[in-house]
């Protein structure tokens, strides 16, 4: 698929979108976060990207941790697929040091956002950690597909089962590359609470 | 001489955990917190910190089993809204026994109120309020709870826990390295990955049968969730609950009950592991702790069980498996240890007491494997003799219960796999009167015990041969060869079995049926050294008594090549060449004996007694000395050290000698006729 060169960050360029499609959920909103190294993430999908997840996480959260391994298979799984993962953390103390300490205690090798506007949180519409949300790409646009749960492992906080049985997030990629319709939106995920900004105590820390 | 391989034959012992009750507080917290009605908003600082001190951070502290800390303000407002999720739904503590189905020590359930006042905390906003209003918070040591043990025990080597995946259930050795045996006050786990551990079991391998099973991969550790060992020859049931989670950093005995480490020992450490996202490091330490005090209180765990009935249909909501075991004796129950896998759903106990009383032993209505633990009672219950203990499991293998393993459901049975089942329940119970010279009463409950499994498989092996050994130990010998026997016509030619059978046999007074198994137990081709090393002593033994002096000397000096370093039978060796006349062939027995056995007084008065005999009067003194200081309480020792004495003609020491043993034992007669004789000679 071709893509244009379009980019998340330029508001002023958006507004035109907005009104041409109903479709296009995750474009209504721009974002503004970084990388590892701290650079301005311009945009989520690269030339060829089919399609766009990300994983939104806590460095202090255990079952976002335990799911680590699980986002290293699908990441293996479609990588190949042209399906561009993202880990996204957007708590306010998971700073750029306390990610890259994290990163390599977990060894995880992917690409990394700070969401420290929690931009990224409001677009992907999700509230815990860890949470999936999967966006198509559609002529260098971002069409919002699948978030919610990455499976059914826990069924609630810390109770889990001993292998998950539903495997929403593979099945929404697999389906959105097979240009299936996707059956399990909106399952709610079971996690860590994303610490919404209001809550930061400027003096502590 | 080794009478209780005569006597209390084998017992080989199904063990499929093990556990300890007394559990450490790692810091004192003030009381329960009342909330005052009149407050306005809770704040962290006067309401919240001292619920969250007294009852969570014991885990949840930096470095701590819990995945993160609540210590501090910001923890406890990042983690608000989750806390009061988890205690709303009570998943937090991790508390599972219904209110008012036993009454336990170390009961975790928050009062509703207090769970009330962090939720109106959280949905106020999360106040902190005065901050120099705050108790102190609890200061948490990363050493050893209870300063530094006597003994370190180290994991041969260290063991990683992949990343991800699904549980892992391992088993470490831990040889006790010393060659004394001690007695266990106390006993420390340190898994190396607290956050990883969800539960571990200790059991105690009392002849390294789990090592020899596995002599190729137990240094790296064993998968498995069950494991079986051989308990020896001796009659010594697993007594104490040696189980370890998270919040219970030390396992502390009671008064006057010790568990014991004797050398060849070895500790096997039963570990349930989470992976964590991350490759973790498990090389795990236990630390022990020493008393110079033997118990004075004998308990034992006792069993119900039914994995015999589990045979659990696909889809079936509500598969009922029950047992129920009369109490042979007058106990008092101390703890107890409800285990399934994850099918287990409603598990319920209870005794039922002569008079019709009914008395909860536990109630879980939603079992979790993840967070099984021993319960402490705080109180003994007493249950009297002729006592029922029930237990009544509910198992849920439908696809709606979300810890089923198998999806779609699968028909399951009971097996050692974590998708196999189980149904066990485990009692500590204390015998309320043991009788110092009647026989353990815990061998009535062994007996009852293993009568209950045999009604449900009737041919289980190892049940039967517990019987057996059971009823020999009780001296019911002519009960016990008939269970033998049957244990035979299922393991054909068994060693083992046959010498516990000669045992029996001789027991039962039959001398010739007794001979004719321990030889058979000799010639057994199936037989490991060891066993054959066991039978020909047994058969020497017999031998001795029967004064077939030279049969016996024979079967020795054959064991004797075998197992050149067993310190019995150079002993009882030296006792044959003793009462054949050859003082010298006792004397270099012995003196093997004595060097294989360096801190066993016998053997010194031993070699006195044949000394002396022999008219070597002055080593025979010096060997009766040796003996007198290892065991200094011993009033015939004085006398004959006397004897000696008195022969050498040191009348005034042999003089003292006789006194002290009637100090030590009034009526001791030969002591005071040895007085008397010296008074008469002077």
């Amino acid at each position: 698929m071709a893509l244009a060169n379009w980019n998340l960050l330029r508001r002023v360029a958006f507004t035109g979108v907005l009104a041409c499609s109903q479709f296009m959920m995750a474009q209504a909103e721009s974002f503004r976060a970084t990388d590892l190294q701290g650079r301005p993430v311009e945009r989520l999908d690269s030339s060829g990207s089919k399609a766009v997840v990300l994983i939104f996480a806590a460095t202090d959260c255990p079952i976002s941790n335990r799911y680590i391994p699980e986002i290293a298979r699908l990441q293996k799984e479609f990588g190949a697929q042209h399906v561009a993962f993202w880990w996204v953390f957007p708590n306010p103390e998971d700073t750029v040091a306390v990610v890259r300490r994290h990163e390599l205690d977990y060894s995880i090798h992917a690409a990394t956002i700070i969401d420290a506007k929690q931009d990224l949180v409001r677009m992907a519409h999700v509230s815990v950690t860890p949470e999936a949300a999967v966006f198509a790409v559609e002529n260098g646009q971002l069409r919002e597909a699948y978030h919610g749960r990455i499976d059914d492992l826990y069924f609630a906080f810390g109770r889990e089962r001993p292998a998950a049985t539903h495997h929403d997030l593979e099945d929404a990629i697999s389906a959105l590359l097979a240009g299936r319709p996707i059956a399990s939106a909106g399952r709610a995920p079971v996690g860590c609470s994303i610490i919404p900004l209001t809550l930061v105590a400027p003096a502590k820390r | 001489m080794r009478s209780l391989r005569q006597i209390a034959a084998s017992c080989v012992f199904m063990v499929s955990w093990t556990a300890a009750l007394l559990v450490g507080t790692r810091s004192t917290v003030k009381a329960a917190v009342v909330p005052n009605p009149s407050q306005t908003n809770p704040t962290w600082a006067r309401d919240v910190a001292p619920i969250l001190y007294k009852n969570c951070t014991t885990c949840h502290h930096p470095g701590g089993a819990g995945p993160f800390s609540l210590l501090t303000y910001a923890d406890a407002k990042r983690w608000g809204a989750q806390v009061v999720k988890v205690t709303q739904s009570r998943y937090m503590p991790p508390w599972l026994p219904e209110l008012g189905h036993g009454d336990f020590a170390d009961n975790r359930r928050v009062p509703d109120a207090n769970l009330a006042l962090v939720k109106k905390w959280f949905e106020a906003g999360m106040p902190e309020g005065d901050a120099k209003a705050a108790p102190t918070a609890p200061v948490y040591d990363t050493t050893w709870q209870m300063g530094k043990p006597d003994l370190i025990l180290k994991q041969a080597r260290p063991f990683t826990l992949p990343a991800g995946g699904t549980d892992v259930f391992r088993n470490f050795v831990f040889p006790y390295p010393l060659k004394d045996g001690h007695y266990i006050r106390a006993m420390e786990i340190r898994p190396g990955a607290a956050q990883v551990v969800h539960h571990a079991n200790v059991l105690i391998d009392r002849t390294g049968s789990f090592r020899r099973q596995h002599p190729s991969d137990w240094r790296v550790g064993v998968p498995g969730m069950e494991i079986l060992l051989d308990a020896g020859n001796t009659f010594d049931p697993d007594s104490h609950f040696l189980f370890w989670k998270p919040d219970t950093p030390a396992l502390i005995e009671p008064e006057g009950m010790p568990w014991s480490l004797e050398a060849g020992n070895d500790l096997i450490l039963n570990i349930h592991l989470k992976p964590s996202g991350k490759a973790e490091t498990i090389d795990a330490e236990i630390g022990l702790y020493f008393t110079g005090k033997p118990p004075t209180k004998q308990p034992m765990l006792l069993q119900l069980d039914r994995d015999d009935a589990l045979d659990i249909p696909a889809g079936d909501k509500e598969f009922t498996v029950e047992d129920e075991l009369t109490l042979p004796v007058d106990v008092q129950a101390l703890g107890v240890y409800p285990h399934a896998h994850y099918l287990g759903k409603d598990m319920q106990a209870w005794a039922t007491l002569p008079d019709g009383e009914k008395k909860w032993l536990v109630w879980i209505r939603d079992w979790d494997i993840d967070r099984q633990a021993v319960y402490r009672y705080r109180e003994p219950v007493r249950l009297p003799k002729g006592t029922v203990l029930h237990m009544r499991y509910v198992y849920d293998n439908s696809a709606a219960n979300p810890r089923n393993p198998h999806d779609p459901p699968v028909r399951v049975r009971a097996g050692n796999r974590s998708e196999d089942e189980m149904a066990h329940l485990w009692l500590q119970v204390l015998p309320a009167h043991a009788d110092a010279n009647g026989p353990d009463p815990r061998l009535a409950l062994e007996e009852a015990w293993m009568r209950n499994r045999l009604r449900h498989t009737p041919n289980d092996r190892v049940s039967l041969y517990n019987l057996a050994a059971a009823f020999a130990g009780e001296g019911k010998f002519a009960e016990a060869v008939p269970e033998f026997q049957q244990v035979l016509k299922l393991a054909p030619g068994d060693a083992e079995t046959l010498t516990a059978l000669g045992a029996a046999l001789d027991g039962a007074g039959d001398w010739q049926g007794a001979r004719a198994a321990l030889q058979q137990a000799v010639g057994s081709p199936a037989a490991e050294k060891q066993q054959v090393c066991d039978a020909r002593f047994d058969l020497a033994s017999l031998d001795l008594r029967h004064e077939e002096l030279a049969a016996a000397k024979t079967e020795l000096e054959a064991e004797l090549v075998a197992c050149p370093d067993d310190a019995d039978a150079h002993e009882l060796l030296a006792r044959a060449d003793a009462q054949a006349g050859d003082l010298d062939g006792a004397e270099k027995e012995l003196r093997e004996t004595a060097r294989l056995k360096p801190e066993y007084a016998a053997v010194y008065s031993e070699l006195a007694q044949v000394l002396g005999q022999a008219g070597k009067l002055e080593p025979a003194i010096v060997e009766q000395q040796a003996a007198l200081k290892l065991a200094p309480d011993d009033a015939d020792g004085w006398n004959n050290l006397g004897v000696l004495e008195a022969r050498t003609g040191k009348t005034a020491a042999a003089r003292g000698d006789f006194e002290h043993a009637l100090k030590l034992q009034p009526d001791h007669a030969q002591a005071r006729a040895n007085l008397a004789r010296l008074a008469a000679a002077r």
